[in-house]
């Protein structure tokens, strides 16, 4: 019995030390294919770090697939992690996922695509619409705003790819100068949007600016440009190392950036600061920037070697 | 008599290519009225050169379908190997190294999937359907997200280079159209693999060896995954870990809208590249009569359809 009440007394003596203390964080991604998430996962694991906490990684086998996410669920519910940062594959589809981990009582922070439904401690994320619009503007505006244009869109379907191709389409109503070609699928690969601007270059003899709705169809779209000895600007988005690359050697003119490491970080320490009962705000929206020839350099460094910048610094109370 | 009989027996496989043939220019001549650009000789080479990449991937594919197998690992196994020949070409600057362990790495899991089929009776679907996810598995592990890219020229001259004109995948469907086809109708053991396909227990009987051929269209097909990687690798200038994943659909397709039957034993590579073709004028069409996004499914599915209905229709009639 004394025992018993000692052991209490310590537990509860050590409790506070044992929260602060190597919370075990269950992040969700998407896929294992796109950099964006790979970049986002770093973030995760550099703030995690910082704080004295450990993550587990959860990422579908089959890129996006919203059975294998919503079975990564059921499993995490079961092992209870101390909190989640949670991407869904699909923001309809997944909210009865969320329910799931709400009704488990396990605090979750949303990441990057807005969820449409479930209860989370904040959302980190970005506008897919206001990086198309800023990203949009300027190519437009390198470009004089007049010429001819073409939107390259990702997945239909994609909520990503109809906002972003939307703010293309709000950047170009500001240069009414400009004409817009045409706009095509690309599906957000590199081979497909390869394909479709060497098709369009057989109707259109002058293309003078190119929107892609992210940085592998924006390399697939300069490699058919080059293909056939012809020039145009274009613009990616995602902010990879490619594109930066890309914008380096003169072939990108911009990419824009929704800071997929700074996501990564700031969820990850929104999660921890909610079980240390920190104040952490219901939102952080991170403003889109444009990675272009005079800005590329802090991107420029191995990710390895990239660390998380201190909360106080990103979030403003 | 008998010749006349083996002329009967022939005529619906000739015909069926033939339908086909006719629909594709139906097609084509219907663009040809609404766009201009379309019959344009650059055009026409931009759809050559499109359509090589899938035939270049659908050709193996023919061979494992016409021996009654199938294999689903393709698009993983371009993935694999196209990634693996990058790494191997930045690690060494030597792209025929590179060429080599993407021809290697394709080979190596045709092989694989043969013995899986053969050796331990594994059903084609499965084994390679099994493949395929450990394929996916091993790219993306190793490539963790990125993406190689910036080869040599003297590399991308493989995938973007032109030769009297003519872009060069052109010139490999030509030479895996013709090796092929000579393969498959004039030799002993190509005759074997459509022995194989359409009876295999009479097949066997007639002395056979068909554990060997099926091993051997398994690594044909691996091989041509191999090849396909470094066109595409060199086309795209760049290998990343899912690179794959729309192909293997795509060069299914490229196969049975080309008449092979997906049962073994009747197709030809003829055939194929008339699939092919008709995949990538669809695209190219509706990228030329740019038409919205929002429609492109419906029509690519109704014309994949429309091209193999007359086909179907001529042999319902005649009661094949």
């Amino acid at each position: 019995m004394k025992l018993k009440i000692l052991a209490g007394i310590a537990a509860l003596i050590l409790a506070p030390l044992a929260s602060a203390q190597g919370e075990r964080i269950a992040v969700f991604t998407k896929n294992q294919t796109n950099p964006f998430f790979q970049v986002l996962r770093m973030g995760a694991d550099s703030a995690a770090k910082q704080m004295g906490a450990t993550t587990t990684h959860l990422i579908p086998t089959k890129p996006d697939s919203i059975p294998e996410q919503m079975s990564l669920i059921d499993d995490v519910v079961i092992k209870k992690p101390s909190a989640i940062v949670f991407t869904p594959v699909d923001i309809k589809a997944m909210v009865p996922g969320i329910q799931k981990i709400n009704a488990a009582g396990i605090p979750v922070v949303n990441v990057n695509d807005r969820a449409e439904g479930g209860k989370f401690v904040a959302f980190v994320g970005s506008s897919d619409h206001a990086l198309g619009v800023v990203t949009g503007r300027y190519l437009l505006q390198a470009l004089g705003g007049k010429g001819n244009v073409i939107i390259i869109e990702g997945v239909k379907g994609s909520g990503a790819s109809a906002e972003r191709v939307r703010g293309f389409q709000d950047a170009l109503k500001e240069f009414p100068q400009v004409k817009l070609l045409a706009s095509q699928p690309g599906n957000f690969q590199r081979l497909q949007a390869l394909q479709v601007m060497e098709n369009l270059m057989q109707t259109h003899a002058q293309i003078d600016g190119v929107m892609a709705a992210n940085d592998s169809m924006a390399s697939g779209v300069i490699e058919a440009l080059e293909g056939a000895n012809r020039k145009a600007q274009v613009i990616g988005i995602n902010g990879t190392k490619e594109a930066v690359d890309a914008i380096k050697a003169g072939k990108l003119l911009a990419t824009g950036d929704y800071n997929g490491y700074l996501q990564g970080c700031i969820s990850t320490m929104a999660a921890i600061r909610e079980l240390r009962k920190l104040p952490v705000p219901k939102e952080v929206i991170f403003p889109p920037t444009v990675v272009h020839k005079g800005n590329y350099q802090p991107l420029d460094v191995p990710l390895e070697s990239r660390s998380c910048p201190k909360w106080e610094e990103v979030v403003k109370s | 008599m008998s010749t006349l009989a083996q002329k009967i027996h022939l005529a619906p496989e000739q015909r069926s290519l033939l339908l086909r043939l006719v629909v594709l220019l139906l097609i084509g001549t219907g663009l040809a009225l609404v766009s201009s650009a379309f019959l344009g000789a650059n055009n026409l080479l931009n759809l050559l050169r499109q359509a090589s990449l899938v035939f270049l991937l659908a050709s193996g594919l023919t061979l494992v379908i016409l021996c009654g197998g199938l294999d689903l690992s393709i698009g993983a196994n371009v993935a694999m190997s196209a990634c693996l020949a990058a790494t191997v070409m930045k690690a060494t600057g030597s792209p025929l190294a590179g060429c080599a362990a993407g021809l290697a790495s394709g080979l190596l899991v045709g092989g694989v999937n043969g013995l899986l089929v053969t050796r331990v009776r594994v059903p084609p679907f499965i084994a390679t359907y099994g493949t395929l996810w450990i394929l996916h598995g091993l790219t993306y592990w190793f490539m963790a997200g990125d993406t190689i890219h910036g080869f040599p020229p003297a590399f991308r001259f493989l995938g973007s280079g032109y030769w009297l004109g003519v872009p060069v995948p052109v010139f490999l469907m030509i030479g895996v159209l013709a090796l092929g086809t000579l393969f498959l109708q004039y030799t002993t053991m190509g005759q074997e693999i459509y022995a194989t396909g359409s009876n295999t227990e009479a097949a066997a009987l007639s002395g056979v060896p068909v554990l060997n051929r099926r091993l051997l269209v398994y690594m044909l097909s691996g091989g041509m995954a191999g090849l396909a990687s470094l066109v595409f690798l060199a086309r795209l200038n760049s290998a990343e870990g899912d690179m794959g994943e729309a192909l293997t659909l795509q060069a299914v397709g490229a196969v049975l809208i080309g008449g092979t039957s997906l049962f073994g034993g009747t197709g030809t590579l003829a055939g194929t590249l008339v699939g092919a073709l008709v995949l990538t004028v669809v695209l190219n069409g509706m990228n030329l009569l740019a038409i919205s996004a929002n429609w492109q499914p419906l029509i690519t599915g109704v014309i994949v359809i429309v091209s193999v209905a007359a086909d179907a229709l001529s042999r319902r009639r005649s009661g094949d």
